[in-house]
């Protein structure tokens, strides 16, 4: 089995996307990125993010007249139809976005392809749960079934989490159906499964053969670790055993095996970051600073001295000192880390950033004044005292 | 692309040894870079903090312990500005590339905890009394300023979300998330004459060749504006069809702007607002009942533009 797209024309396009990047960092020259154009030419029509969003939404809005006009062409026909009726919608989308729009137009994730990919999915799935009148077991199934095909024919990114989350979701229900002790080791089939996921992830993203997955098994790397995490986090793993295994907890006794997920608290982000550092791998490094800003979280909840301003304020302080030391230490490229910019990031761009922090950070006045606002002019956070007290 | 590509391309000639040299070490991940990493720590370390001092400033008023905090404060900012004024290159009419990756973030982190201070003055001690709009004025004077001195993008749009906010439009996420940005009424006719002021003041800050790489955060900003108040326009008031005219005014000025910088940002703007003012057009005349051509009206009316931006794709790419 193979993805849907021509395999060169996909190696092409990402060696000239590439090859952008560089320029775009004055690694090589414009003319010499004008001759790797050239060279590398690729059939696809691949527009910029935002013609991709634009034609997104137009593409569901679209396909959404289609589908109320086949709902009402078909609304009187009896209930038994509409299953099957989704179902082979669902199934002749997916043909017309492969012969017509991949096949003879050449779309590559062109906005108008995800459109059509995910009306695809929905209505192959509603269809066939509907079938099986919405049994849960089912519908993860399905889900699963679904997304890991288009992710990996279509190469899509948002089916691959769909799909990992269905995955979840299946060994989630399995265990917690199969009740008594299956629903106590829950954390670990977790921990134990996205463990292995993981091993073959790594295995995978070595091949050649798996290259233009590349964005797929990321997905899969980085979710992965986050799993195994919050499988081991002891505010999930109490929350959720409150909440849905009906432990009753009386003041001052704790889940069982409290101390193993105490521990796994603290241990697996520690060994995320250990292990980032040591083997230069990114994708660790960036989870384990997600996941300690959650272990800080998680203890805070639990154990905290009731002055969330202190703790902001401090928090604050500490993470601008250590990166500010941490920014001079990395002036030179110190056991190949280092702190200049390489390669630009999509999301680094400046307007986002500039965009973010000013509906973020703009805001921080506002905490003070809604807490004993009286009326007037606050209108804006950022004014800082138009709040009159 | 695989590990191979830059030897690939090596070989065919394509780049030198040199480069090859310079980019094999990124891609091959013998050095890795953790530029976005920390600043992302930045960002998040001076959230927390000036979101932290917000609230601090205002408690214990009185006791020693607070004054010695404010002086901290003080202290701190001063620090942050005799840092910033030192380091800092000279003012340029162009990008100013910063003295070290972090330089901004002390930039930002001493406005900021200036807007703070002032904050907490005007509070004590009632500098304005008499017009508490005012200072919101002076703040966003006092961004302008950073802005323009230390070449910052993110004070900028600061600053225009603080003058916004100086005739009581507000930009902010809660508003996004409430739809809620106009209090008073009447408002949306002081954004749209607001946002058409600052998009003209950009324009020609642009044609002068004054800080051109701002001009997308202004035209950013008074697109957003525009759009928001022109469309609430149209819904709540009988004079509906001015605002139309608005619309489509403001999208044929959106679309000359998306091939003039290049930014498809605002033909999705110009999509949306234009979709939904004609929309709202047919309902109000033509279309009233008929659920049937409502459907052939999307299919239509979406298809049509999709076919236009596919045909025309040439047009709507960022190579020039």
């Amino acid at each position: 089995m193979k993805s849907a797209y021509n395999e060169t024309g996909l190696y092409n396009l990402a060696v000239v996307k590439e090859a952008k990047r560089w320029s775009n960092q004055d690694l090589i020259e414009e003319t010499q990125l004008a001759t790797i154009r050239e060279t590398y030419t690729s059939p696809f029509y691949h527009p910029n993010f935002i013609i991709r969003v634009l034609l997104f939404v137009a593409t569901l809005l679209a396909l959404s007249g289609v589908s109320g006009f086949l709902g009402l062409m078909i609304s009187n026909m009896g209930e038994d139809v509409f299953p099957f009726a989704c179902l082979l919608y669902g199934l002749v989308s997916f043909i017309f976005l492969e012969k017509i729009f991949i096949g003879n137009n050449h779309h590559f994730k062109s906005g108008v392809t995800e459109g059509m990919l995910y009306h695809a999915c929905g209505f192959t799935i509603v269809g066939l749960v509907w079938m099986a009148d919405f049994d849960t077991h089912f519908v993860l199934l399905t889900c699963f079934v679904v997304f890991s095909f288009t992710a990996f024919r279509y190469l899509d990114l948002l089916t691959t989490i769909a799909a990992i989350l269905s995955f979840a979701g299946i060994l989630f229900y399995t265990c917690y159906d199969a009740g008594g002790i299956f629903q106590q080791i829950i954390p670990f089939v977790f921990i134990i499964a996205f463990g292995v996921l993981y091993a073959v992830v790594k295995k995978m993203k070595a091949r050649k053969a798996f290259q233009f997955w590349s964005l797929n098994l990321l997905i899969l790397e980085g979710l992965s670790l986050l799993f195994i995490y919050v499988a081991g986090n002891y505010l999930v793993v109490r929350e959720l055993s409150v909440e849905l295994m009906d432990l009753y907890l009386e003041e001052g006794q704790d889940i069982p095996f409290a101390f193993i997920f105490y521990g796994l608290t603290v241990i697996i982000p520690a060994a995320y970051l250990y292990f980032g550092i040591k083997n230069k791998d990114i994708v660790l490094l960036r989870v384990s600073l997600i996941v300690i800003a959650f272990s800080v979280f998680t203890f805070k909840y639990y154990f905290s001295l009731g002055h969330p301003e202190i703790t902001l304020t401090l928090a604050g302080a500490i993470l601008l000192g250590i990166t500010l030391l941490l920014f001079n230490y990395l002036k030179t490229i110190r056991h190949g880390f280092t702190r200049e910019n390489h390669l630009a990031e999509k999301w680094g761009n400046l307007n986002l950033q500039a965009f973010i922090v000013s509906q973020t950070l703009g805001g921080n006045q506002a905490v003070a004044s809604e807490q004993v606002e009286t009326g007037g002019g606050g209108t804006f956070g950022g004014g800082g005292s138009t709040d009159s007290f | 692309m695989t590990r191979d590509t830059p030897r690939e391309l090596l070989e065919k000639g394509l780049i030198t040894q040199d480069q090859f040299t310079k980019i094999d070490v990124i891609t091959s991940g013998k050095v890795v870079s953790v530029f976005y990493e920390l600043r992302s720590l930045l960002y998040l370390g001076v959230l927390l903090f000036t979101a932290g001092v917000g609230i601090l400033i205002y408690q214990n008023i009185g006791e020693l312990g607070h004054i010695l905090s404010i002086i901290a404060l003080v202290l701190l900012n001063m620090g942050c500005f005799f840092y910033v004024f030192k380091n800092a290159p000279p003012y340029s009419n162009t990008s100013v590339k910063p003295p070290t990756p972090y330089f901004d973030y002390i930039v930002l982190l001493g406005a900021l905890l200036f807007i703070s201070v002032l904050g907490y003055l005007q509070f004590q001690f009632a500098i304005l009394d008499e017009n508490l709009g005012l200072i919101t004025l002076v703040t966003s004077f006092f961004f302008f300023y950073i802005a323009y001195r230390f070449d910052h993008l993110a004070i900028l749009s600061l600053a225009i979300t603080a003058l916004a906010s100086f005739w009581s439009i507000s930009i902010s996420p809660q508003k996004w998330y409430s739809g809620d940005f106009f209090e008073t009424a009447n408002l949306h006719n002081t954004a749209i004459i607001f946002s058409i002021v600052v998009a003209c003041i950009s324009l020609l800050l642009d044609k002068k060749a004054i800080k051109k790489h701002f001009t997308f955060t202004y035209l950013n900003f008074s697109a957003l504006i525009f759009f928001v108040g022109a469309i609430t326009g149209m819904f709540i008031g009988e004079w509906w069809f001015v605002y139309l005219l608005l619309i489509y005014g403001g999208c044929a000025f959106a679309f000359y702007m998306a091939k003039w910088k290049k930014s498809f940002l605002f033909l999705l703007y110009a999509f949306i607002s234009a979709y939904i003012g004609t929309t709202y057009f047919l309902a109000e005349t033509v279309l009233r009942d008929a659920i049937e051509i409502w459907f052939l009206y999307s299919i239509a009316s979406c298809g049509g533009f999709i076919y236009f931006i596919i045909k025309f794709k040439n047009y709507f790419s960022q190579k020039s």
